[in-house]
């Protein structure tokens, strides 16, 4: 009896996708309608789902399975930007969507869920596999849970893997109950907590881009670089989601996942292999090995900010405070800055800057990494533009790619300098259409990859770093608003840089 | 147009190229252009062949596998012919201002100057990368002469599936193999073999394998040498799992699809089917359905050229072909 599949062509195909069914709890919201449907829908037409492959949603509304189909046809349509839409494809695809309705806290939802997943396994042959997805409040992940372990769904023929969205608690203590609670009915190896820019290929390819080349990593450390500074910034303000983002802030919401991951990505060690567990591990230890700042330290290296009223273009823009549901005395930071400090050989004194806003002039995701200047200034009229430090610039969006900076003399008599730009654009440079961060992860998670996966060490380490510093933010009273629309922040985040002869960059 | 062609003149001409270029894209865009190159493909193609749908296929790979591209047109003929031309095939990256650019010379040979175009071709290949050769010329690959341009190569890349006579072409392939070769026609298989492969990701149906007891692959249209490597694969990965089953392949004029396989045996029934432009998968009366349109040059070349190294499956397939046919 075969124990190998003998069909495999490792160099030809592309990874192995196991047979499996996935459960999303919260089937009716926004995520599922704008995300995972499209991503999973997508993995269908590019074949990479196998045969065997089934979505339950779950949800309060009562529906049919054929209502429950129709709802996603409409979604895929709408929110599969770059994908052609295939009736056939839609209609095998369609074949393995099922939905049972229910409430979290309802034992019978599980009891429910149990004999469908049975009929499903036998009619799909899913081999016993199930992928749970909680794409609700974040108050419902640990009811959930609890509810499948109670009847006998966190264990069965094959695997059993949860996905989980952020927030993963919103600060150290409930970071840990939330894992206590998931722990009792899933082992850590098979929690998935999701951070969908680690899915991002620039982030994936931070990792190529360091540890798949010879030339760079000698020059990654306190050596060569001078400062790093991470930006991720929205154009747009809270959306409509005003009451939750008061809630949230732009410190946890955006800097205690997804740019510390990113921090992590750029400055961890080599691991020894690309294994999950390895690669998690040096993201980890990095992690932890963020200095802690004391309540001094915190008021000089860290700026938040909100946003205030502005007219942009002939038109008025709200401030934070004018959003729909935002309390008018909010303290709320709509714009959080960091200089952080790893502490570590590699990275000993080297300041990350990292910033977040909202409304700021426009959507970019980008890592720059200065490195120091040419030790003698050999070249007269070095001035100016022929000054400029090198810079490797690592966009993570809009456009995905990565930008070396270096000098080179102006053609013509004289010796004068000026930058210039060495590109690799991800769009233009590979041809094909990059997958979603959705399409990444959620096949990671199918086939048990969880390198792009938070661990639960992880989490804490990130709450460690952050959790300080919203306890001195919110013992402080801030003078908000203290950045217009359409600004690059408050001028106290220049100022934080200045200290250092550090400015940030305009991207 | 004449018999000589001198190599160091074209690098010249080249270099020309990319002075115009940079004064071309300092005035236009104020950015200058961007070279690129990841190895060098010399592309043997007939005078005949479509000169349009080459091009748009050499700059869609452009992106993905910048190369000095060499573009050598064949036009028959027993008078000593060389010419040549330089230009450069460029994009602007979405969002960019800056040009990327490619170089292309394109020759022009007569039959009986075949025999010139390795001394012509080798000095102009870029240092340190690698050579690849793409010859879309079934005439030109069995050819004497072909030989000698395909030794200089790291990489040949043939589609057997336009050769005349697909069991000779087959059994000349696998018996001819000093460089890595890659043939289009084993290309056009790697979806419906991944497909293939995913089935049997379900573990039941793994348990099931040593029941196999038939493989039929029928194949219509220009497809023979697609049905060999379909079936010699199937034969090759049953024997690794120690199934030996009746291997059959049975060709079909005027069949819509060009290819459909099919592996049965006791409680076990596979098929995959071409459906307009989708694979349909059936395993035991269960039927999947996915996208699959024709590959293009464009896509068989893109896998290909992403491949320079040996390829063990496709060795073995064409071995193994060679013997069934």
């Amino acid at each position: 009896m075969p124990i190998e599949n003998p069909f495999e062509d490792p160099l030809r195909f592309e990874r192995r996708v196991p047979e499996c069914a996935i459960v999303i709890f919260g089937a009716n919201g926004d995520l599922t309608k704008r995300k995972l449907l499209p991503a999973l829908y997508r993995l269908a037409y590019d074949r990479r789902l196998s045969a065997g492959f089934a979505v339950a949603g779950i949800s309060r509304t009562s529906m049919s399975d054929d209502q429950f189909r129709d709802k996603m046809k409409e979604a895929v349509q709408q929110f599969s930007d770059d994908t052609h839409f295939d009736e056939d494809v839609w209609q095998a695809f369609a074949a393995g969507l099922f939905y049972v309705a229910g409430d979290i806290a309802d034992a019978g939802l599980y009891q429910r869920l149990a004999a469908r997943l049975a009929e499903i396994e036998k009619a799909r042959h899913t081999g016993g596999n199930v992928l749970f997805y909680l794409s609700t409040q974040p108050s419902q992940y640990a009811p959930a849970a609890l509810g499948l372990g109670s009847a006998g769904l966190g264990k069965g023929n094959g695997w059993r893997r949860l996905i989980v969205e952020k927030p993963f608690g919103h600060d150290l203590e409930s970071a840990r109950e939330l894992s206590d609670n998931l722990h009792q009915v899933f082992a850590e190896a098979d929690v998935y907590r999701i951070d969908h820019y680690l899915g991002k290929e620039t982030v994936q390819n931070i990792l190529a881009f360091r540890f798949g080349n010879g030339i760079f990593e000698p020059l990654w450390n306190r050596r060569y670089v001078n400062h790093v500074q991470i930006t991720a910034a929205e154009s747009i303000g809270v959306e409509g989601r005003g009451a939750y983002y008061q809630e949230a802030g732009a410190l946890a919401d955006m800097i205690q996942n997804h740019l510390l991951q990113v921090m992590a990505t750029i400055a961890m060690e080599p691991s020894a292999s690309f294994r999950a567990t390895s690669v998690r591990d040096e993201r980890s230890k990095l992690l932890r090995s963020i200095r802690h700042m004391t309540p001094d330290e915190i008021r000089q290296n860290t700026v938040p900010g909100q946003y205030g009223p502005a007219r942009i273009g002939g038109q008025d823009l709200p401030g934070f405070r004018q959003e729909t549901g935002v309390d008018p005395q909010s303290q709320t930071d709509t714009y959080a800055a960091a200089t952080f400090f790893v502490e570590n050989w590699r990275w000993a004194g080297v300041p990350f800057y990292v910033r977040t806003g909202k409304r700021l002039p426009k959507r970019v995701t980008e890592i720059a990494i200065e490195f120091n200047r040419a030790p003698l200034a050999i070249f007269e009229n070095q001035d100016g533009d022929g000054n400029v430090p090198n810079l490797l610039i690592v966009r993570i969006q809009p456009e995905e790619g990565i930008s070396l900076k270096f000098l080179s003399k102006r053609p013509g008599a004289g010796m004068n300098l000026r930058p210039v730009s060495m590109d690799f654009n991800y769009g233009s440079s590979f041809g094909e259409r990059s997958p979603s961060a959705y399409e990444t992860l959620l096949l990671d998670a199918i086939i048990g990859d969880a390198t792009l996966y938070t661990r639960q060490d992880m989490v804490e380490a990130s709450w460690s770093v952050v959790e300080p510093i919203q306890n001195v933010w919110r013992q402080t009273k801030f003078d908000f608003p203290n950045y217009p629309v359409g600004s690059w922040g408050p001028a106290a985040a220049d100022e934080m840089l200045a200290r250092r002869g550090h400015v940030w960059r305009k991207p | 147009m004449g018999a000589v062609l001198a190599p160091e003149r074209i690098l010249k001409e080249l270099s020309d190229l990319w002075v115009s270029l940079g004064k071309q894209g300092d005035a236009e865009h104020g950015a200058g252009v961007l070279r690129a190159c990841s190895m060098t493909l010399v592309v043997l193609a007939e005078e005949s062949d479509d000169a349009s749908a080459l091009g748009e296929t050499l700059a869609a790979l452009m992106p993905e596998h910048p190369a000095r591209t060499m573009v050598v047109r064949l036009r028959g003929g027993a008078e000593r012919v060389l010419a040549d031309r330089v230009y450069a095939q460029c994009w602007m990256p979405f969002g960019q201002r800056r040009q990327i650019c490619c170089e292309q010379v394109e020759i022009t040979a007569s039959d009986a100057a075949l025999g010139d175009l390795p001394s012509v071709v080798l000095p102009l290949a870029v240092p340190d990368l690698p050579l690849m050769v793409w010859c879309r010329s079934a005439r030109l690959a069995v050819m004497p002469e072909f030989q000698a341009i395909a030794a200089m190569a790291r990489k040949v890349m043939l589609d057997s599936g336009n050769m005349p006579d697909a069991r000779a072409a087959l059994r000349r392939l696998a018996a001819g193999r000093n460089v890595l070769l890659g043939d289009l026609a084993w290309t056009r298989l790697t979806r419906w073999r991944e497909m293939f492969s995913q089935v049997f990701e379900n573990r039941a149906h793994l348990d099931q394998l040593p029941a196999v007891e038939k493989v039929l692959v029928n194949f219509g249209g220009n497809q023979e040498t697609s049905g060999w490597y379909m079936a010699a694969w199937l034969h090759n990965s049953l024997a690794q799992a120690g199934v030996h089953p009746e291997v059959a392949v049975e060709g079909t004029a005027g069949r819509p699809d060009p290819l459909r396989v099919q592996l049965t045996g006791p409680g076990l029934d596979v098929t995959l089917m071409r459906q307009a432009n989708r694979l349909e998968v059936t395993v035991n009366g269960l039927s999947h359905c996915t996208s699959l349109s024709e590959p293009s040059d464009y896509l068989l070349m893109r896998e290909e050229l992403g491949i320079v190294r040996s390829d063990p499956v496709f060795e073995a397939a064409l071995a193994t072909a060679a013997r069934l046919v």
